[in-house]
């Protein structure tokens, strides 16, 4: 047998156990919450999830792009415009427009890749405003400044929203273990090794410039296809939901999961778009919730949500050192 | 001729403002590379707190002026103490805390003031008239405060120790540590004074143009590109940075309409970036 077969503890056969499981459990949820209010907040969260976990897959070869929001808007409306101007499937467009914004990605990461941390975040922060820019400009073929409105849908002639839940559902885990299996296959240490020291990394024969290209190329994919995919499940876009602010907000899903982890991201994104929507009868004080969210992880939880378990554990057994010290004198 | 002095006008006003809001966000960012996104959210507090000083306490405009700058600039001594100094070196969580700032401050001006677009009243009335060429003196006392300020600015940070110890942080902050450069009080007198130009920046362009709940976002973006541009540690850098945006944001809507031209600001800024990515002057910061 296989040694990658072996089981080594009971944990490694547990962990897939748990994701099956609460996977189903996603799955199952449309028969408690019938209500397409609630669906249309978990389609955005699945939707929000692959944009939040491909860039972090940007994030850990040692990129800050800041324009990640900006490469989803670009990716809806290169599907929205080939749906509703060139009369495609919106089936054949998702796809390729999420192809065409990973070969934007690419092409335009070639000369951002020259630039280094703070300098390469701010690049791709103007290349950002750039693109949402190019869209307000372009006139009646992207609406502008009122949107586009009247994209053809993705399930035509269904008025529930529970088979876009089960499309986007499906849509967030195939691109999560896509995702995962990059960062756990060879890419993804190479990736890591670039992050942590690019003079290292190029002297043991990784091409730095090629795997940060690759990264962004695999983070603009799935942005471009979560984008996509919310154009037709919208059929309303405008580009504010694209914005600067827009890119910090998908900042804040990965940062406040923790960036460290690939959890982080998914448990961030949940977080962050469900409690503030759990407390909308707040309406104007809503964003509060969120700043209360965001303060509380920044303050105490400096590895993010995902690393308070640990954290409790290492007080915990601080506490227990300090007692048992004590004890002894 | 008037469409000539409007533009110039209007280059000479938008570049002293982005230099004026830039200062302090440049200060930060060359002393302790602190990337303060909050820095438009706090140009639109000053913008509003100017607002209700002369609305709802009828204060007059130029004590306003004076007593806004100096309420955001104590507000900003807050900030540095409670907000940025424990993250310092820590710029995944400096993103964070600023996003916090923000949120909370444009909430609280959202519910307060609402959203609607308001103003502050003009400065001062009447139009000069020179020659062919018309200048409204709002302009000219727009654009005169920010030069005065701007000069004394140069003045404060080449010549006095203040000035000097600012300028020995941004060059080696080990080395101004070692110096015995008091270095959280340099800061937080950098927070202070930047904190205080971008209340006044806020409070002239809410004059100047309009005031809104999200004004910030915007200026921010121009702050970001002015610093980034101007590179880290140099003065005159962002005034040179502060120059070329204002000139591309007001020369740019005559020959490209609309949002073309913001296209293409954008446009030449990143090619600008790419050729020389730490900036046309001052040092590259380790990150």
């Amino acid at each position: 047998m296989d040694s990658r077969f072996a089981i080594k503890d009971r944990k490694a056969l547990l962990r897939p156990g748990v994701y099956v499981g609460l996977a189903v459990i996603v799955a199952l949820l449309p028969l408690l919450f019938s209500s397409p209010y609630v669906l249309h907040i978990l389609i955005l969260t699945f939707i929000y999830t692959i944009a939040a976990v491909s860039f972090r897959t940007i994030v850990i070869s040692g990129q800050f792009p800041l324009a990640h929001a900006a490469f989803m808007g670009l990716g809806a409306y290169l599907s929205a415009m080939g749906a509703k101007w060139l009369g495609m499937s919106p089936w054949l467009t998702v796809p390729l427009s999420a192809l065409v914004t990973a070969s934007i990605g690419m092409l335009i990461g070639y000369p951002f890749s020259r630039l280094r941390a703070l300098y390469y975040a701010m690049g791709s922060l103007f290349f950002g405003i750039g693109i949402i820019q190019v869209i307000y400009a372009g006139g009646s073929w992207t609406g502008g400044y009122s949107g586009l409105t009247g994209i053809p849908a993705l399930l035509p002639g269904i008025g529930s929203k529970v088979p876009y839940y089960y499309f986007f559902l499906g849509l967030a885990l195939v691109s999560i273990v896509a995702l995962y299996r990059i960062e756990f296959s060879r890419i993804g240490t190479n990736l890591k090794a670039i992050s942590q020291s690019h003079v290292v990394a190029s002297s043991v024969g990784i091409s730095e410039g090629g795997y940060r290209i690759l990264a962004v190329g695999v983070g603009c994919f799935f942005v471009g296809l979560a984008g996509a995919g919310y154009a037709h499940y919208n059929m309303v876009l405008s580009c504010s939901s694209f914005n600067f602010m827009a890119t910090l907000w998908l900042v804040m899903y990965v940062l406040i999961g923790g960036v460290n982890s690939f959890g982080g991201p998914i448990v961030g994104t949940i977080i962050l778009i469900i409690i503030p929507e759990y407390f909308r009868d707040l309406k104007m004080y809503s964003p509060f919730v969120t700043a209360v969210i965001l303060g509380i992880v920044v303050y105490l939880m400096p590895q993010g949500l995902v690393g308070l378990p640990r954290l409790v554990r290492s007080k915990l057994t601080e506490r227990r050192k300090i007692k048992k010290v004590s004890h002894a004198s | 001729m008037e469409l000539i002095t409007a533009t110039l006008t209007n280059l000479l006003i938008l570049s002293s403002m982005y230099i004026l809001a830039a200062l302090g966000f440049a200060f930060l960012f060359s002393m302790l590379g602190i990337l303060n996104l909050a820095h438009g959210v706090i140009y639109m507090l000053g913008g509003y707190i100017g607002l209700s000083l002369i609305m709802v306490l009828g204060i007059n405009q130029w004590l306003a002026l004076l007593l806004t700058t100096l309420i955001v600039a104590t507000f900003g001594i807050f900030l540095e103490k409670y907000c940025f100094r424990p993250f310092v070196g820590d710029f995944n969580r400096i993103i964070m805390v600023c996003v916090v700032i923000t949120v909370v401050l444009q909430t609280s001006v959202n519910i307060i003031a609402g959203t609607q677009i308001l103003s502050l009243p003009p400065f001062a009335e009447g139009v000069l008239r020179f020659g062919p060429a018309s200048v409204s003196y709002e302009r000219i006392v727009t654009f005169a405060i920010g030069a005065v300020l701007l000069l004394a600015m140069t003045w404060f940070v080449n010549k006095t120790k203040w000035g000097q110890q600012m300028q020995a942080i941004s060059q080696d902050l080990e080395g101004a540590y070692l110096q015995g450069i008091n270095v959280h009080r340099v800061s937080a007198l950098a927070t202070f004074m930047g904190c205080g130009l971008a209340a006044i920046a806020g409070c002239l362009m809410g004059a100047y143009l309009a005031l809104g709940p999200f004004m910030g976002d915007f200026m921010l973006v121009k702050v970001l590109m002015v610093t980034i541009v101007a590179g880290v540690g140099s003065l005159s850098g962002i005034f040179i940075a502060g120059l070329i945006l204002g000139s591309l944001d007001s020369i740019l809507p005559l020959l490209v309409s609309g949002a073309a031209s913001d296209a293409t600001a954008v446009g030449i800024l990143v090619v600008l970036l790419l050729i020389r990515p730490q900036g046309f002057f001052g040092h590259e910061i380790e990150m």
